[in-house]
């Protein structure tokens, strides 16, 4: 039984939660079209489409870097899915030699400070020329968002287990059908969760890309952080408005297109 | 087909499970692996699907060696005690799934679907999900599905012992008909010995590893080749003696035996002992247990260290305390050399 105190304070913390992510956002937006904001006023003093003009400024080149952003943030979202879902079922099913080493190797990234790690894997990266390409970029990336796809993938595995792929190994499917059928579907949640939390990671990353990128391969980050950084807000809020609604966007399509694929399932089973 | 194992070993995390294993299955036959929790007849099953390698020996089916056919190629079906249903489907998607497989159709498989939920009686269940049905309807569906793959040898791990006793004898009642009407060579593990003698045609007997006796019901019931098998099928009093000329002889009865000399113990079971009231008789009775059907009477002898046990079918006007003797009936009676 739920006591309606529990209730209460649930709703409370939905509330909070709701607040924290919503305020936020009103003032960024209130922010890119501010010209003035003096204090003690609660509300801009004046208005301007200052910034918006800027981003929309063909000499800008904002929108090309923003999709070139998306589409290395989407690669390595779904590389780092692709390699969390066979390292989970390496790690959970199979006993190797040096696996619990591998376990906690997945996990270092997360330990050691980003900024260390990076000036480490720059050096290697110069030396097997990785440094200042896209494919680099791309490899750094995962690094970083590895730790917790795996994760994610890993406990998703051990909670389906292998009894379900046996039986449909003795019912006549081969390890590939019976993966395709039996497992993935199962893992889906899992997979639409590591896809989201590594392109949010990708697409947020700023120092290590700029390092690993050298300044070649630019990133909507890139553009964006220095203006923050200089203390221009109204064109960091802009810029800021407009990564969260490309992310927003790029979800968006993630849902409705692993959606489909379940849909499109269902409706073969059925008929 | 006929299965024949040959030699089978099997070495789990350094532990050796299965040891030289000699097993033949005539075609459409229907066998019992039976043996407590632990002796090894769970992995036998799942090393003749091919789930589990073995580590020497050969499985033959219908003359041919499986050992390097995958397990998807195998046709040895498993029927797994916990059903494992595939969750994201329904029932009908359950059992068309190895029909798929088979590269049917799927309107092919739509109706054979249909076909095989009439044959294990769960007509109109094609479109539940597999979470809204009972555990006997569950059963059921996995039934169908392993069907579906057209097995060549069927294997259930212990398949009903997950159910109600009550729906346990309609579903035993259920796979031998089905067994029957495909004549599928089956195997079913158990470590129910009654399951095992109203089921089988054969019983292989499993203990450590190792199978200790394969032999029809009546006779692994009768003629248990040692004291672990006879116990397995029911306990009793084991008399030390010796037969001789055919006569055993013993430190508390002789009896006519057609048996060959040597040491022997005569296991006596509850069945073997029949009690008569009697004021000068030599036992005693020291409990009489109610067990539904009948009733169990320990015996003491008197003055003695001996132990036996009774059925007693009728409530007999025997009490606790009450002087009796007793007969044996020659026929129930089991004699393992030693």
């Amino acid at each position: 039984m739920k006591e309606p105190s529990s209730n209460k304070l649930l709703k409370l913390f939905l509330y909070i939660t709701v607040f924290a992510i919503l305020a936020p956002m009103v003032i960024i937006t209130l922010w890119a079209f501010t010209n003035q904001w003096s204090w003690p006023s609660l509300l801009p003093t004046s208005y301007s489409l200052r910034a918006i003009k800027e981003i929309f400024a063909p000499y800008g080149n904002v929108f090309p870097i923003l999709l070139s952003s998306i589409f290395l943030s989407l690669t390595v979202a779904l590389l780092s899915a692709i390699i969390a879902i066979m390292a989970a079922r390496a790690v959970v099913f199979y006993d190797f030699f040096g696996k619990d080493l591998i376990d906690f190797i997945s996990m270092a990234p997360n330990l050691v400070p980003s900024t260390v790690f990076a000036m480490g894997i720059h050096v290697a990266f110069i030396k097997m020329s990785l440094a200042n390409t896209p494919l680099g970029v791309i490899i750094v990336n995962l690094i970083y968002t590895l730790p917790y796809t795996i994760n994610i993938m890993k406990n998703l595995t051990e909670s389906i287990g292998k009894d379900l792929e046996q039986q449909a190994y003795v019912l006549g499917a081969s390890p590939w059908k019976a993966f395709l059928h039996i497992s993935f579907p199962l893992l889906l949640p899992g997979i639409i969760a590591s896809i989201t939390m590594a392109y949010i990671i990708s697409f947020s990353q700023y120092f290590v890309t700029l390092l690993i990128g050298g300044g070649k391969v630019m990133t909507f980050s890139m553009i964006m952080v220095p203006f923050i950084a200089k203390g221009d807000r109204t064109l960091g809020s802009a810029y800021a408005l407009v990564f969260v609604l490309s992310t927003l966007i790029v979800f968006g399509l993630i849902n409705l297109i692993l959606k489909k694929f379940q849909k499109r399932k269902e409706k073969y089973n059925w008929n | 087909m006929e299965l024949e194992l040959k030699n089978i070993s099997v070495t789990l995390s350094k532990k050796e499970i299965l040891k030289s294993i000699n097993l033949r299955v005539e075609d459409g036959e229907f066998i019992s692996l039976l043996g407590a929790s632990g002796c090894g007849k769970s992995t036998l099953l799942k090393t003749i699907a091919g789930i589990i390698k073995q580590r020497e020996g050969s499985i033959l089916l219908g003359g041919k060696a499986l050992d390097k056919v995958p397990p998807h190629k195998r046709r040895t079906v498993i029927v797994f005690q916990d059903f494992r249903l595939f969750p994201h489907m329904t029932v009908a998607e359950n059992i068309s799934f190895p029909l798929k497989m088979l590269g049917l159709h799927k309107d092919k498989c739509r109706e054979r679907a249909v076909e095989l939920l009439k044959k294990v009686k769960l007509e109109g269940f094609k479109d539940r999900h597999v979470d809204e049905i009972s555990g006997g309807q569950k059963q059921r569906v996995v039934l169908a599905r392993a069907l579906a793959a057209e097995p060549v040898v069927l294997l259930l791990d212990e398949p009903f012992s997950s159910l109600d006793i009550n729906l346990r004898k309609d579903m035993r009642e259920l796979v031998l008909d089905l067994q029957k009407e495909y004549k599928i060579t089956t195997i079913l593990v158990t470590h129910d010995k009654e399951e095992a003698l109203t089921m089988s045609d054969r019983i292989a007997f499993m203990h450590n590893g190792e199978i200790l006796q394969y032999d029809t019901p009546e006779n692994i019931f009768k003629n248990p080749v040692n004291t672990i098998v006879a116990d397995y099928f029911a306990e009793g009093t084991y008399i030390s003696g010796e037969i001789k000329g055919n006569r055993f002889i013993s430190r508390f009865f002789n009896v006519d035996i057609n048996r060959d000399d040597g040491k022997y113990k005569c296991l006596i079971r509850p069945s073997a002992l029949k009690v008569n009231k009697a004021e000068d008789g030599k036992f005693q009775v020291v409990a009489k247990i109610y067990q539904g059907d009948n009733y169990l009477l320990k015996i003491n002898k008197i003055n003695s260290s001996l132990k036996l046990e009774s059925i007693l079918n009728e409530p007999l006007d025997i009490k606790e305390g009450d002087k009796v003797s007793i007969e044996l009936d020659k026929d129930k009676l089991i004699f393992i050399p030693e």
